[in-house]
This record gives structure tokens, C-alpha cells and sequence, in this order.
């Protein structure tokens, strides 16, 4: 009984002296929340370190999930009781809506279960506008009827007015207020939807946030379906239509029947 | 004399035996009004669990992982919870239950309301995504009242006993 | 009573994930268990190959990894320049057409994230992930 007993203190002193050399980082937070203002170009998040162990800590390596991402160290060993913190940078970029990037921190701890740690970057990005949907367009022939881009205004940008200048005369755009706060409709027409035609419609924010934010959205008349070049008559439509029938749809059957 | 008292006595007995009855009837139709609105919830989830997979996700309370999990499990355990209280088997587990799962749905609507992220609720499958948000708060207080209600008289009936 | 209805509670948990199991099982294949991704919208390097001229093939790496090498007459749309680069997918999308979107592997996610845009911004159809990616692309030229 004695002996298993002192078996037992051997056991665990040892353990508690094994503990107690580990080098260990801790850290203050391992997931940081951001909210970048709209006119940020990068979202920057600092994740504290100390080093609560009593041997140094050294980085291995520091490596983003993306390349959008990068990440520093202040210093690359660490000895102990030492502060320091790592210093991820989001680079925005086009990018909207909860972001999530990570930063994978490999030490020479020799315990696996810490030598790696995962920092967590949470960036929440509201634009200073919204547009959606990037594209309205027709249908070659189509009636010329208005489409709506609808735009949403950051809340704290204080948005009072749009700017909606297409980059040719093929189409016209309005701007009304929309059903939200906070929203506009842009109405956008062709002229003519007989011949293909690309623009760019400039979206411009009256806000005095904005620091030359340049928005955009497409207007488009498709082309033709492609028929390599023959004129398009009626019959030659229908031509091409049942061609396309016949290549889309299996062996025709006895019945069926074929231009 | 005790004529008449006997008299009154039975139809004083008779009137309290009709008011129990009266209100067993109306416990009863709540049971089966609660259950089967669980049961139907349940059913539309149960059917297509790759959407409710996707409105669990628009909340964006829990990882990808574990929604699409639970897309598969919740509808089943609303349909079980449901049938508990209509057949009265395990009633007070699936009151338990259901009174937890509602409490849980209103709290995370309204952290992701008040995050403003626009949400269809999926709690009654897509059939339900043209309703507003008050619509639907309102209707899940008013289960969660039912509910507590349910269990409240539950005791009482388990008290007479 | 209370100790009964807690034993009712676990039971019900318990019963009830034996359907749920079952279901799950039914549908293992076609649930992407991990990340939302959306397996119906991916196509493979033959398929995308297939399509010829109707295919339009989109880049969501970076612009320094495009410069370096990219599939012939791929348009770049990555999101670090994605208002600027759109116009230019915008300008040659049309309904017949579909939009084949790649980046480095398999398990990079710019792809998915740049269809999905594509998809819930701008309102296009047709929009598709190569399984394999870039990585995918290079095997097949060996």
C-alpha cells in the first residue's frame, strides 16, 4: 500500500514537472468578430499571445487560408513570459457579407494538440451600396419593356441620392426611391432591342461618406442566337429551332415529324 | 326537505362533472391542434431536408456541419413530439421537448432579425416564406403559450389524480 | 413524475433519430455533408471540355496566379478586383452560354464563392464549378 502509494506521487510529480516544461503560448482570443466601414480597403485583426510556459516558443510558420489574407508576427521567437501579437490584414477587396479567413499558427511546442492553433478572422462587410441583380438584359426582339435594378444603401451612409449615367444612349435609366429605406429603384430600358448592345451604367452615390466608390451595373440586349452568319428569315428560324429540337430530344420515332 | 338538497347536490355534481368534461374536451382539442401543427411542420421539413439544410444555414448560428445534421434530425423529432401529444404517449417528454425546440426557434429568429439578416423561416417549410416577421413571432408565441399552457393543466390533471 | 418525463424526453430524442439516420442515409449522396456546396452545380473537366464554344471559362484565382498560367481564353474574376473584372464576363454572357468557374483545386473555395455570386448578384444561369480545378486542368495536359 505504501509503495503504489509513493508509485502514485512519482507519477504524478512527474507529470507536473513534464507540464510545467512545456512551453506554452496562450492566447487572448483565438476568433476576432470585425465590421470594416465601407470605405475600408482592409479589415485588420490583432490576436495577443503570452507565453505562459517557461521554455521559448518559436513560430514555425504563420500561414493565411487565403491570399487575401496576411499575417505577421512582431517577433519570430518568444521567450517566456513574453507578450507579443500576431497581426492578420484582410484585404477587402470586392468581396461582401460575412468573411471568414484564418490564420493557421504552427509552433515547436512539441505537444501536436498545441503546437498548432487556428486564429479566426470574422469580417462582416456591408458595401456602401448593393446592386442587384449586376446584369438586366433582353432578349433580342424582345419587347422594350423597363427593367428594375434594385439598390440598397448602407444605413449609415446617408444616401439621399443615385446617379445612374449609362454609358450609351441605347439606354435609359431612372432612379426612384424604393419600398425600404435606405433603397432605390433603377428603371432601365432599350431603345431598341433588334440589334446587340452593351453598357455599363454608372452608379453613383450622393453621399459625402463616399471617398469615389464607383458602382456598376450591365444593361444588355443579347445578340441573336448563333446561326454562323446566315441571315435570319422566319424559315431559317424555324430551321434552326427544329435542328435544335432534334439535337436536344432522342431519336425521333416513326411518328414524329421533321422539317 | 333532503329532497331537495339531494337535488342540488346532483346537479352541482353534474354541473362540475360537465364543466371537467368541457374542459377535458378542450385540453384534448389542444393537444391535437398543437401536435398536429408540429406533425405537419414536422412532415414539410422531413421531405425536403436539403432546404431546410439551407434556411438552418441563413441563420448563420452554426456551422454548415452541424445544420445540415440537424436539417435531418429536428423535423423528425417535431413529427415524434407531435404524435406524443396527440396519442398521449411520453406527453410530458414531447411538451418538454417542443416547448424547448419553440423557445430556441423565437430566440434565434430575433438575434437574426436583430442582426439583420433577412431570413425565410423554413419552420413551416417554404409554404410559410411569403409571411413577415411579425406574422411568424406571433404565431410562435402563441404555440409557446399553448404549450406552457398544456403543461400547466397537465399538472393540475396529474394533481387530481 | 419529473424523473419520468425526463426519461420520456431522452427516449423521444432517441427514437427519433432512427428515422433520421435512415433519411440521412438515403440522401448521403447527395448532400454535400461538410460545406454548403452545392454538388448539382459542379461539372466535370470532360463534360466542361464538351460544351466547346458555349462554355465560357472564368478564373477566380488571384491575378498574379492567371498572369502565370490560365486556360486558354479564360476571363479572370476573382473577388480582390471583382467590380472591376465583371464587366467583362457581363459583355460575353448569354443565356446559351455556360460559365465554367475554376481556381486551384478541388478544395479551394474562390470558385464556389465567385459562382455563387454570379448566381445571386448578377442573376446568371448557367454558372458551373470544375471538380478538380486548376489542378484538374494541368492533369488532363499532361
Amino acid at each position: 500500500m505504501n509503495m503504489n502509494f509513493l508509485r502514485l506521487i512519482g507519477v504524478i510529480a512527474l507529470t507536473a514537472l513534464v507540464q510545467s516544461a512545456r512551453a506554452e503560448l496562450k492566447w487572448e482570443q483565438t476568433s476576432v468578430d470585425l465590421h470594416p466601414g465601407f470605405n475600408d480597403k482592409q479589415a485588420v485583426a490583432h490576436f495577443k499571445y503570452e507565453n505562459v510556459g517557461n521554455t521559448p516558443v518559436h513560430f514555425n510558420s504563420v500561414h493565411a487560408s487565403c491570399g487575401c489574407t496576411t499575417a505577421q508576427t512582431q517577433n519570430e521567437q518568444v521567450p517566456p513570459g513574453q507578450k507579443g501579437e500576431i497581426t492578420a490584414t484582410f484585404n477587402i477587396g470586392g468581396r461582401t457579407g460575412t468573411q471568414v479567413k484564418t490564420v493557421t499558427v504552427q509552433t515547436d511546442d512539441p505537444d501536436p494538440a498545441s503546437s498548432t492553433t487556428v486564429l479566426t478572422l470574422k469580417a462582416v462587410i456591408t458595401p456602401l451600396l448593393e446592386i442587384q441583380p449586376a446584369l438586366v438584359y433582353w432578349q433580342n426582339g424582345e419587347e422594350p419593356k423597363p427593367k428594375t435594378i434594385t439598390a440598397k444603401a448602407n444605413k449609415d451612409a446617408g444616401v439621399k441620392k443615385l446617379d445612374v449615367v449609362s454609358s450609351t444612349p441605347d439606354f435609359t435609366a431612372k432612379v426612384d426611391a424604393g419600398s425600404a429605406p435606405n433603397e432605390f429603384r433603377i428603371s432601365v430600358r432599350p431603345r431598341d432591342t433588334t440589334k446587340a448592345v452593351y453598357a455599363t451604367l454608372t452608379i453613383k452615390p450622393d453621399s459625402s461618406a463616399n471617398t469615389g466608390n464607383v458602382f456598376a451595373a450591365a444593361a444588355r440586349v443579347m445578340p441573336l442566337a448563333p446561326t454562323s452568319g446566315t441571315a435570319i428569315t422566319p424559315s431559317t428560324k424555324a430551321a434552326v429551332s427544329t435542328i435544335r429540337h432534334d439535337l436536344a430530344t432522342p431519336a425521333p420515332t416513326a411518328g414524329s415529324p421533321r422539317q | 326537505m333532503a329532497k331537495v338538497e339531494e337535488m342540488t347536490r346532483s346537479t352541482v355534481e353534474s354541473l362540475k362533472s360537465l364543466k371537467s368534461l368541457s374542459q377535458q374536451f378542450f385540453w384534448r382539442l389542444m393537444d391535437l391542434l398543437v401536435g398536429g401543427i408540429f406533425i405537419y411542420a414536422g412532415v414539410i421539413k422531413a421531405i425536403d431536408p436539403l432546404r431546410f439544410a439551407i434556411d438552418i444555414d441563413n441563420y448563420k448560428m452554426l456551422p454548415w456541419a452541424i445544420g445540415v445534421r440537424l436539417a435531418f434530425y429536428l423535423p423528425w423529432l417535431e413529427l415524434l413530439c407531435g404524435l406524443a401529444l396527440i396519442l398521449r404517449f411520453f406527453y410530458c417528454g414531447g411538451l418538454l421537448i417542443l416547448t424547448a425546440l419553440t423557445f430556441s426557434f423565437i430566440a434565434a429568429s430575433i438575434i437574426a432579425k436583430v442582426r439583420g439578416l433577412d431570413i425565410t423561416c423554413g419552420c413551416f417549410g417554404h409554404a410559410s416564406k411569403n409571411w413577415s416577421f411579425t406574422t411568424h413571432l406571433a404565431l410562435d408565441f402563441a404555440i409557446l403559450i399553448a404549450l406552457i399552457a398544456l403543461w400547466v393543466s397537465s399538472r393540475a390533471r396529474q394533481r387530481e389524480l | 413524475m419529473k424523473v419520468s418525463a425526463v426519461r420520456q424526453t431522452l427516449l423521444l430524442i432517441a427514437l427519433a433519430s432512427v428515422p433520421a439516420i435512415g433519411e440521412a442515409i438515403y440522401f448521403r449522396d447527395k448532400v454535400s455533408w461538410q460545406s454548403p456546396d452545392r454538388s448539382s452545380e459542379m461539372v466535370n473537366l470532360d463534360q466542361a471540355q464538351s460544351w466547346g464554344e458555349n462554355a465560357i471559362w472564368v478564373d477566380a484565382r488571384s491575378d498574379n496566379e492567371f498572369e502565370q498560367d490560365h486556360v486558354p481564353g479564360a476571363i479572370p474574376l476573382n473577388e480582390d478586383r471583382w467590380n472591376e473584372l465583371l464587366p467583362t464576363l457581363l459583355a460575353q454572357w448569354s443565356l446559351e452560354k455556360k460559365i465554367v468557374v475554376y481556381c486551384s483545386s478541388q478544395s479551394c473555395n474562390a470558385s464556389r464563392e465567385v459562382a455563387r455570386r454570379l448566381r445571386d448578384e448578377a442573376g446568371l444561369k448557367g454558372v458551373f464549378v470544375l471538380q478538380g480545378g486548376w489542378e484538374e486542368w494541368q492533369k488532363s495536359k499532361r
